[in-house]
């Protein structure tokens, strides 16, 4: 079953342009000049029930507004969304029911509170039987390992210790689709591998939907398995993380120490870094065969020693969101999806 | 309330300024007072204690602007607002809940504060020692006295909550507000309407500002019991208003939110 359906959704917010000149200020107060900003023009795309689907996009490509709307905190400027069969501008109220949402960048529970006491109100908000409550914030204290936490006041939590009460407490009331607004920023490497573990149990145990955006491709990797790239506010990919994954397997890190100094250079291909007896080498499976590189490498002296590394997933993102526009974007995401048949005859030297 | 109390400290700064206005103002009403025992049917007990009184709103439930201004301006509303519940309503028990702490540290100083600078208030130090039916009044007085405190503080939450959503369309609000306050402070605070020239007197009964704190501080010292009543009905006839006022501004203001960023 659906559970969200974004359908042409965009939205558009006008905002003062500030005014330049003499007695401008004056002038803008009975003439304002506004301009509209196409936040999110016209997204689609479907996220089947218990999916764990990454939303991606650089900083302004729409992300949070997108959420926003599916959450019914924003009201669409046009095309409409469903999550859980509701309308969320409608259904605002009826919606956060069973709607879940953690925002790395703003905290939901009170601040001077313990988070057990943010449990209670939660409770009561989201009007959960008390021994249900109980045996809700009991299961998710040791799934979380929050014990040692749970009366200390939020302010005197640090990130990771607050982040962790944030997710534990948006599954409280057993939500049927979790909204994760960039949940581990500003984590340090071991809390954000705790983060991510905790989310893939979650989604795993309580079956809930996940609908992630982050800057973190860790966190896109180990939670999720399908990824949809927003730019310049409109879907420019969206595909799984397997194929996702294939695009980045084009690109190839060849890496060689030889015994002996020796000619680096290859015919048709270059060292990116070398040294007096060490080079790397940035080698497109589409143009050449990895074959047929390591052996011309290994032609050219004694190998001490040869590394090949996938190029990250992280460098194909990152240049689909170096492109000027929706479209161009579009265009360079399935040219890089496309594998082309190899020719390596220059590297036979 | 117990986010409220984390910091006990705070309470000082209220405490001390409202302890010396308290102090400042006995003084006035001692130079206002001086050559003559009554202004307007208040005696210069009754002056003092009415400042008293009509404080305690201001000290107590003045700061909700603040708070929902800023929760509105820093986009927090945006979170708040993912979560099954009356916005209104949830936001009326956290800030007026947290505030019935203060505003009742607030009444006890003042209590305080005005037996220590004036003497017992008016009504009580003119039938001591007290007997039965005096004791059922005074206790009746007490009773219209902490609804009334009750009812202008919501009234205030209500008016102030529904100041603090013209954010929604504009981006610098704090000139309503600050119009507001002027006027409730003027009208009922500093001084009893009965002190306003009668032309102004009787278009502010008309208006929500005396009931803000005029309607307290007159319970307090000139209580009679058909007045409390008349006074504690039209408070809450402005409490429906201004709810009702509220609630049309959000739903209008709600949905022109515009929150840009995570």
């Amino acid at each position: 079953m659906t559970a969200i359906t974004a359908d042409r959704l965009g939205k558009t917010f006008t905002t003062r342009v500030r005014p330049s000149g003499r007695f401008s200020a004056a002038r803008a107060l009975f003439k304002p000049e506004l301009r509209q900003v196409e936040a999110v023009k016209g997204v689609s795309f479907e996220v089947e029930e218990g999916e764990l689907v990454a939303f991606l996009g650089p900083n302004g490509a729409g992300k949070s507004t997108t959420i926003k709307m599916l959450m019914g905190i924003l009201q669409p400027s046009e095309g409409a969304a469903r999550v859980l069969g509701l309308d969320p501008t409608r259904d605002r109220v009826e919606l956060s029911r069973y709607v879940g949402a953690v925002f790395g960048q703003k905290s939901q529970l009170w601040f001077h509170l313990p988070p057990s006491d943010s449990f209670r109100l939660l409770g009561a908000i989201y009007e959960i039987d008390e021994d249900d409550r109980k045996w809700r914030e009991a299961e998710l204290v040791e799934r979380f390992g929050l014990a040692p936490y749970m009366d200390v006041p939020v302010r005197k939590l640090s990130l990771g210790e607050r982040i962790r009460c944030e997710i534990a407490a948006s599954l409280l009331p057993s939500p049927l689709v979790l909204f994760l607004d960039e949940p581990t920023i500003g984590l340090d490497i071991v809390a954000k591998r705790e983060i991510r573990q905790l989310l893939a149990e979650a989604a795993r145990i309580d079956d809930t939907t996940i609908f992630l955006t982050s800057h973190d491709m860790g966190d896109i990797e180990k939670v999720c398995k399908r990824a949809i790239i927003i730019h310049h506010g409109e879907v420019v990919i969206d595909e799984s993380m397997k194929d996702l994954r294939h695009r980045a397997l084009a690109l190839k890190y060849v890496g060689v120490r030889y015994a002996l100094p020796v000619n680096l250079d290859l015919p048709g291909l270059s060292p990116v870094k070398r040294t007096a007896l060490a080079a790397s080498y940035e080698v497109d499976t589409r143009k050449h065969s990895l074959a047929e590189v390591v052996r011309a490498l290994a032609s050219r002296g004694e190998l001490e020693d040869i590394t090949i590394e996938d190029e990250p997933l992280e460098n194909v993102i990152a240049s689909i969101y170096a492109t000027k526009s929706g479209t161009e974007a579009q265009a360079f995401g399935s040219q890089r999806g496309k594998r082309e048949a190899g020719s390596g005859e220059l590297l036979h030297a | 309330m117990s986010e409220r109390i984390a910091y006990p400290g705070n309470f000082a700064g209220s405490m001390f300024t409202y302890a010396l206005f308290v102090f400042i103002f006995s003084r006035v009403w001692a130079g206002a007072y001086a050559g003559t025992t009554e202004i307007a049917g208040y005696t210069m007990s009754m002056a003092v204690w009415y400042f008293i009184i009509a404080e305690i709103p201001s000290f107590g439930f003045g700061r909700f602007f603040w708070t929902l201004s800023r929760d509105m301006k820093s986009g927090q509303v945006a979170y708040l607002l993912a979560r099954p519940y009356d916005f209104i309503w949830y936001n009326f028990a956290e800030k007026l809940g947290g505030s019935l702490i203060e505003a009742g540290i607030i009444l006890v100083e003042g209590l305080a504060v005005g037996f220590a600078l004036i003497g017992l208030p008016p009504a009580i130090a003119s039938q001591y020692p007290v007997g039965f039916a005096s004791f059922a009044l005074e206790t009746a007085r007490l009773g219209f006295l902490i609804v009334s405190l009750l009812l202008a503080g919501a009234l205030n939450y209500f008016l102030q909550m529904a100041i603090a959503m013209t954010a929604f369309w504009l981006e610098e609000n704090e000139a309503f507000y600050w119009i507001f306050q002027k006027f409730a402070l003027v009208v009922g605070t500093l001084i009893p309407i009965e002190f306003l020239p009668e032309k102004a007197a009787r278009i502010a009964v008309w208006t929500p500002f005396p009931y803000l704190s005029y309607a307290p501080a007159r319970i307090a010292v000139a209580f009679s019991l058909a007045e409390a009543w008349s006074l504690v009905a039209r408070q809450a006839l402005w409490v429906v208003l201004a709810l009702a006022l509220a609630k049309v501004v959000f739903a209008s203001g709600s949905r022109r939110l515009s929150v840009n960023g995570g």
